[in-house]
């Protein structure tokens, strides 16, 4: 009984039974910041109290309370901290690129907390990633969104626990190199790529469809319909046709873009995000009103094919005809300034400072269905901060102390050079791979998965 | 008429066992048989558990049962006697986990129509109907390494994928009998992924251990409706799902392979989200899960290793900066939490156990020994060895400890076992005697060979015996300095031909060559260690890769340098 009961939970995706580890809460006082909230303006020489990890206060000439630690930011700016939409940092694997469909692989799985790539991100001002599966299949796993609380050892530590579900997506070049010219199935074009979709989605409704009847059927006396088989693929799409789970789909083409789009609204699902989406100032109206909007590079382009087309000027295009948009890094290296990188969208299309902060704080919040309770300062959210020397969106500005719950964890007056969590015991150099592409990492473990094909991309087929 | 018919047929039987003892009655051709099978050893110093006191005494054993322990046993006739005044006797140790005398199974051939995306269960590294016992021999040089170094019993581990079969619980004792403690003990599983197919990463591996384990969940839901109700459609049991429905049921434990801290947590996330019961082998790196390992209360086995300490000692202490300074002392304190780990279990008060999987049999207690040195009590490490791992396995019933009713499995030691110079005499498992030659402290006595030292350098032409068969290839040693350089070539691992590699730390210890070079295959590099001694122009010795055990080796020098 306990088995079955088991599984029904299973199957209303709640399966997933992490040992909620305590994590900490911070309080502190910073007083005299330029506060800019992202969310109700900028307020000069303003108190932001925090108490057990939430936003007490904001106002000026506040006190602290008894035991609460003030920390004085007279010249310094105060911004919520940065949040990126698309990040492979702390994961131990990116991709399970063996199947078109991998939508039960859980990237909660392989959180790895002690990945130096969180305290990198850290110093540049940023306190939550968004912890994705590779773009190798049309539909990858599910991702893991996590808060960057440096120096915990235990993966759930630094898992938001109160982020809604995410998945990954991919259309175009890698889930048609990967499987159709990888390794000779669907999808090899754009057409199988929409057709993968459109079958996976057919089949949880009648998987779905199963499951009713046998639980419906179950009770009954003298039933004799038996369960049908489990599968943890299928109930994933089931649960993102159920509105439970939020896709992030990798793109870069107006065509793919349109037609995810169409898929999605066929199937009435109205969560969805665009990662990448290049060419997504072509069909940006169309973005703003069926999606959650477009996650995209400032000024990343021209590394494939499909990424060709390409401007500058796509996030403020994007965000001028009114869909959500985020700047993200998808790099261990980017995420550590994208304050910079938010910063072009005023170079290129002249946004306002709040809209460019916006694109690295609350967007990318509401993105990630997490806007209520992070992605800017207002009272009764989570303390997530970040104090600038000089304005963040200035070429200028410096991170100067990062907090996530009120805790801190970055402070550049305390920084020493050797930051690892984990040392190992018989290597005195670690060893670096230089093949794994730092930059990109969508593709990442992808290599020996080629490989096993024996050369298909040489193409010398034994 | 019927009653005769009878009668004859239990006269015939009588006559037919009686044909039988008659043939077990003549002489052993073979000269193998044993005279007795009751042995004495007396006036040794008896370790009965771990903790105790030493006492001197007799054990009495007979047919592999200890009769008695004691100083005034009285010994029946049949009795042999070893006398033991100079011995130490310890229960035998148990292996955890085990992989010693397992070959792993080719993979089958793939179909026509294979897809990577789908591939079958038993290509995917997924075969829980597997058997150890079907992969294990006992005879070969592992499973005799490791009873050289003390062990009786092994639980040996199935190798193949992700979840590759049954563990079969093996006594080491004779060659040619049947050894077979207890069948399908415990599911082994792993978290690696098989190459190039679905699952083939650990993010794979998770989800398709989920996938499996629910399926067979509902499987045998299925078979119990259908033998309960009329109408029901017949159940269709996969070979995996019969394979893993005794785990499902909590018959028999999952044994996950978990290195690391963060492969502890994802096992224990695993049971705790499914329910299985749990023993974790293969711990190397668990400072970190130490207080989970204890609050969720599953048994572990540790492997029987110790980190390379080469990368502490290679450190260099002039012309070092302050930051370079700074890192090698972080090398340094993970080196020694890394050796500290094991008495924090202890500490914890948590009962682990060893595996010898992956470790060097040679090796075992020098490690053991570092341990001791580092913090763990030698109580605690001869109940690791012991009582620990027969308590994980459910046989303290008749294993772990010396007495009276439980099985004569012995270490037998010229020391104090722990001491530097002890030396394993005699290893009694399943009450067969095995005798170890002691090696002789390098004595001066020896006046004709002393000082002398052989000549090595030149061209030695090797062979070795391998489970693979006799491979063989050309050593070639020079003078370097002080020391030697030279190189060895070997069987290419990947097939085809003769491969090079350069030869390392080639030593010279009064007659005892000793060397190493590394063998790069499928993106490993293994060290294969040579130790032989020398006799004018011939050497025999073992060449031995860690995971692998130790093979015999002979070589000649074809072709001596001279030395002028």
């Amino acid at each position: 009984m306990k088995k079955l009961n088991f599984i029904f939970v299973a199957l209303l995706g709640m399966g997933l039974n992490y040992s909620h580890a305590q994590t900490q809460k911070g309080s502190v006082l910073i007083k005299n910041a330029t506060v800019l909230t992202v969310t109700k303006g900028n307020l000069e020489n303003t108190d932001v109290l925090v108490q057990d990890g939430i936003i007490k206060q904001v106002g000026k000439n506040l006190a602290a309370p008894s035991g609460v630690q003030t920390i004085d930011a007279s010249g310094k700016y105060l911004m919520p901290g940065i949040i990126d939409a698309h990040s492979h940092v702390a994961l131990d694997v990116v991709n399970e690129a063996s199947s078109p469909i991998t939508a039960e692989v859980r990237m909660k799985d392989v959180v790895n907390p002690f990945e130096i790539g969180i305290y990198r991100a850290l110093a540049g001002g940023v306190t939550i990633s968004h912890a994705m599966h590779g773009s190798a299949n049309v539909i990858g796993g599910q991702n893991a969104t996590l808060k960057h609380r440096w120096g915990a050892k235990d993966p759930s530590e630094i898992i938001m626990e109160d982020a809604p579900r995410t998945i990954k997506f991919a259309l175009g070049e890698n889930p048609t190199r990967v499987h159709g010219r990888g390794n000779g199935i669907q999808p090899r074009t754009r057409m199988g790529v929409e057709a993968v979709l459109r079958n996976g989605f057919s089949e949880a409704l009648q998987y779905k469809k199963n499951w009713e009847t046998y639980n419906a059927a179950k009770t009954q006396k003298g039933n004799t319909l038996t369960p049908p088989a489990y599968n943890e693929r299928l109930q994933t799409l089931a649960d993102i046709l159920d509105g439970k789970i939020i896709i992030h789909c990798h793109s870069y083409r107006a065509d793919e873009i349109y037609m995810l789009i169409n898929v999605a609204r066929d199937f009435g699902i109205t969560k969805l995000v665009l990662q990448h989406t290049n060419e997504g100032f072509k069909v940006a109206p169309e973005i703003a009103k069926y999606t959650m909007g477009a996650s995209v590079f400032a000024d990343w382009w021209a590394y494939k094919m499909e990424v060709y087309y390409s401007t500058a000027f796509n996030a403020a295009i994007l965000q001028r005809n009114g869909a959500i948009t985020s700047i993200n890094s998808d790099s261990a290296e980017l995420i550590r300034h994208l304050y910079h990188e938010a910063a072009k969208t005023q170079r290129y299309g002249g946004l306002t400072d709040e809209e460019a902060l916006a694109m690295i704080t609350i967007n990318p919040a509401r993105q990630l269905g997490i806007d209520d309770k992070v992605g800017s300062i207002e009272v009764g959210k989570q303390a997530d901060l970040v104090i600038f020397e000089g304005h963040p969106l200035s070429s200028y500005t410096v991170p100067q102390m990062t907090f996530v719950d009120g805790v801190k964890y970055f402070d550049i007056k305390a920084d020493p050079d050797d930051q690892r969590q984990v040392v190992s015991a018989t290597e005195m150099v670690e060893p670096i791979f230089l093949r794994t592409e730092e930059d990109h990492r969508c593709l990442q473990d992808v290599d020996a998965y080629f490989e096993a094909f024996q050369g298909a991309f040489l193409e010398e087929k034994h | 008429m019927k009653k005769q018919f009878l009668k004859a047929g239990i006269v015939g039987l009588l006559f037919s066992s009686l044909l039988t003892v008659n043939a077990w009655s003549q002489s052993d051709p073979t000269g193998k048989r044993r005279v007795s099978d009751t042995y004495a050893i007396t006036n040794a110093t008896i370790f009965a558990a771990p903790g105790q006191q030493g006492i001197k005494g007799t054990v009495l054993f007979q047919d592999g049962v200890i009769l008695g322990i004691g100083a005034n046993l009285s010994l029946p006739k049949e009795a042999q006697v070893i006398p033991g005044d100079s011995l130490f006797i310890y229960p035998g140790f148990i292996d955890g986990a085990g992989l010693m005398g397992v070959t792993k199974p080719k993979d089958p051939e793939r179909p026509k129509d294979f897809v990577s995306s789908n591939p079958p269960d038993e290509l995917a590294g997924i075969t829980p109907w597997r058997s150890a016992m079907d992969q294990f021999s006992i005879t070969g040089s592992q499973v005799e390494d490791w009873r050289k170094s003390g062990f009786t019993i092994s639980q040996i581990l199935p190798d193949g994928g992700m979840l590759p079969g049954k563990a079969t619980l093996m006594i080491l004792g004779k060659e040619g009998n049947v050894n077979v403690l207890k069948e399908n003990t415990a599911i082994a599983a792993n978290f690696s992924g098989s190459r190039g197919m679905y699952p083939a990463t650990v993010v794979g591996v998770m989800a398709k251990f989920r996938d499996v384990y629910q399926n067979t969940s509902l499987a045998l839901d299925h078979s119990k409706l259908f033998a309960s109700t009329a109408g029901v459609k017949r159940p269709e049991m996969t070979l995996t799902q019969s394979g893993m429905a005794a785990a499902v049921q909590g018959q028999i434990p999952v044994i996950f392979k978990a290195g690391s801290d963060l492969e502890v947590r994802r096992a224990i996330a695993l049971q705790k989200e499914l329910g299985f019961k749990l023993i974790l082998t293969g711990l190397e790196n668990y400072e970190n899960v130490i207080g989970l390992i204890e609050s969720s209360g599953t048994p572990v086995l540790i492997k029987l290793a110790i980190p390379d300490d080469k990368a502490v000692k290679n450190q260099k202490t002039e012309d070092v900066t302050e930051a370079t300074k700074a890192q090698y002392e972080r090398v340094k304190k993970a080196y020694e939490n890394a050796i500290k780990q094991a008495s924090l279990l202890e500490k914890a008060g948590i009962p682990f156990g060893f595996t010898t999987a992956d470790a060097k049999a040679e090796d075992a207690m020098k490690a053991i020994r570092t341990l001791i040195e580092n913090g763990l009590s030698e109580k605690a490490a001869m109940a690791a060895l012991t009582t620990n791992p027969a308590s994980i396995l459910g046989i303290s019933r008749m294993a772990g400890t010396i007495e009276k009713g439980k099985m004569a499995n012995f270490v037998i030691s010229s020391d104090s076992l722990f001491k530097e110079d002890a030396q394993i005499k005699h290893v009694v498992a399943d009450g067969y005697i095995f005798d170890y030659e002691v090696k002789k402290k390098s004595t001066n006595g020896n006046g004709k060979t002393e000082g002398e030292t052989p000549t090595i350098t030149g061209v030695w032409e090797y062979t070795s015996e391998t489970p693979a068969g006799s491979s063989g290839g050309e050593l070639v040693i020079s003078k370097d300095g002080s020391g030697y350089a030279g190189t060895i070539t070997y069987d290419d691992p990947s097939g085809g031909g003769k491969v090079s590699a350069p030869i390392k730390n080639v030593a010279l210890n009064g007659k005892t060559l000793t060397l190493q070079f590394d063998v790069n295959a499928e993106g490993m590099t293994l060290t294969v260690d040579i130790s032989g001694e020398v006799n004018g122009t011939a050497m025999e010795g073992t060449m031995a890769v860690a995971q692998f055990g130790s093979f015999p080796l002979t070589a000649k020098l074809s072709s001596p340098n001279l030395t002028f």
